[in-house]
């Protein structure tokens, strides 16, 4: 898919599949269009070419989205005078989910003590844990997550890790995204690297780094033409 | 029909778990009721008794509770977009109308009752306090229920108006300054021109409410619409407010 506004190519002609049963990571420097692409999966931006399908299906066709495809986008994307309970219980009636399963992911994303506070007063942790909480809510088959690690404490850090991975264990699609390589290193099995819109890598993380000391390593030399914002002097190799 | 009944039962949820709702509610409530005990409970016996507007006398706070009826359509929008909680809504519900349409459904019902409750609810008031000075009318005399029901409609309309200017315009100040401009600055607009001609004034919404609301016939003041171009006047502004809200919204 590609997306062009006005008359610059932000995401260009990308191509992609994303497999079951492993975390496929998500890298790119800013601005490189992962969150255009993100949002391109989940219709909230419409391609200039190209389509997105979720096992043959597009992600605006369907009527339970919540059941086949859970997002964490932007954690800043909830009403901050609801409370964390009221946000997942509006969620769930929209796609038919049965209650319990608010309770079930206030559990798993350890907001059980903080449900019936509103959302204003919460950490960014704490919403991003939100956001993570609303993903699971349908119990989807497929996850994209976008820059999950932000915001989270160490604990937090090595929560959504073991999450993470128990989410693709269970069979699950996970698509991560992350600025964070050293992150990315840890929880994904598969990469794809963007870079000024056009798809760099597609390997797992083994390929990636062959012929080079570490990922980081591998992934500037990937980027190296692409990124827009490196410093001119000293700092990076 | 599914999603849509799911998507309006979160809408419902959404709706009532922010307090900005409540405080709209409230708000109406107080200046409907406020303004209909000092708007009556003094009243003295007019000479002419038979210009006085006993239903009029009542609505006197309505003039302001439509303000926070307009203001609540505007936020049930414009809260998504400043929030941000357009993004997992439209994730949920990925149908651009369907989405648009249960927010409207669900504000637009919630609008309607309340807009019922307070018109027949001060009309009812204001009557027992006209009573003492044998003002009072009733619901069964000719003209009232329809007089009492429509000033409850007009809140609705204008909550309507509200919503479609705010999924137009997604901004609270942008939006609810459009309302304030369309509700009152163009009353001293039509004035200014009525010189020339007395068509803007009668295309006035708060001209058009006020004489939904009324149970006498205007037709001795020309510049008000009639009681036929008043109703035409409410479904115009309906219309157009929700249709300009409609396209937007399907668009992106």
């Amino acid at each position: 898919m590609s997306k062009r506004y006005g008359g610059s190519t932000v995401v260009d002609a990308v191509t992609f599949d994303v497999r079951p049963g492993r975390v496929t990571g998500f890298l790119g420097p800013n601005g490189a269009g992962k969150s255009t692409t993100i949002r391109m999966l989940l219709g909230l931006t419409t391609p200039t070419a190209g389509r997105v399908t979720f096992e043959g299906r597009s992600y605006r066709l369907m009527e339970t989205p919540l059941r086949e495809v859970g997002a964490l986008l932007d954690a800043a994307t909830v009403h901050g005078g609801r409370t964390a309970h009221a946000h997942l219980r509006w969620l769930a009636a929209s796609n038919g989910l049965p209650k319990h399963r608010v309770g079930e992911v206030l559990g798993r994303t350890g907001l059980e003590a903080v449900a019936g506070r509103r959302v204003r007063g919460f950490s960014l942790g704490m919403r991003q844990r939100l956001g993570i909480a609303a993903a699971l809510l349908g119990d989807p088959p497929v996850l994209i997550l976008d820059e999950p690690v932000n915001g989270l404490d160490p604990e937090g850090v090595h929560w959504i890790r073991s999450l993470l991975r128990d989410l693709a264990a269970e069979g699950r699609t996970l698509l991560v995204s992350s600025h964070l390589i050293t992150e990315m290193a840890l929880v994904a099995d598969h990469l794809l690297v963007i870079g000024a819109g056009r798809l760099l890598a597609d390997q797992s993380i083994q390929e990636l780094t062959r012929g080079h000391a570490t990922l980081e390593d591998a992934y500037f030399a990937v980027t190296a033409e692409s990124t827009q914002y490196r410093a001119k002097q000293g700092g990076v190799r | 029909m599914t999603v849509l009944r799911r998507t309006a039962h979160a809408e419902w949820i959404k709706l009532w778990s922010v307090r900005s709702t409540w405080l709209a509610v409230a708000a109406a409530a107080v200046l409907a009721v406020g303004l209909c005990v000092t708007g009556t409970i003094g009243t003295v016996p007019p000479a002419d008794l038979a210009a006085f507007d006993a239903v009029g006398a009542a609505f006197g706070g309505l003039t302001f509770a439509q303000l926070a009826f307009g203001v609540l359509g505007v936020l049930a929008v414009t809260t998504e977009h400043a929030s941000g909680t357009i993004v997992p809504t439209l994730a949920a519900t990925p149908r651009r109308g369907v989405a648009l349409l249960a927010k409207l459904l669900v504000t637009g019902g919630v609008t309607l009752v309340l807009g019922e409750a307070l018109a027949f609810g001060t009309f009812l008031l204001g009557q027992a306090l006209l009573d003492r000075h044998g003002l009072a009318v009733r619901l069964g005399d000719p003209g009232v229920l329809r007089a009492v029901s429509s000033a409850g409609l007009y809140l609705f309309v204008i909550a309507m108006v509200g919503l479609g200017l705010g999924a137009l315009l997604r901004q609270h100040a942008a939006a609810i300054a459009t309302l304030f401009a369309v509700v009152f600055l163009a009353y001293g607009a039509a004035r200014a021109l009525e010189t020339w001609s007395y068509l803007p004034s009668r295309l006035l919404l708060s001209n058009a409410g006020d004489v939904v609301g009324q149970v006498h016939a205007t037709a001795a003041k020309p510049r008000l619409p009639s009681m036929r171009m008043a109703y035409a006047d409410l479904a115009l502004y309906l219309t157009l407010a929700l249709s300009l809200g409609w396209f937007r919204a399907r668009r992106d």
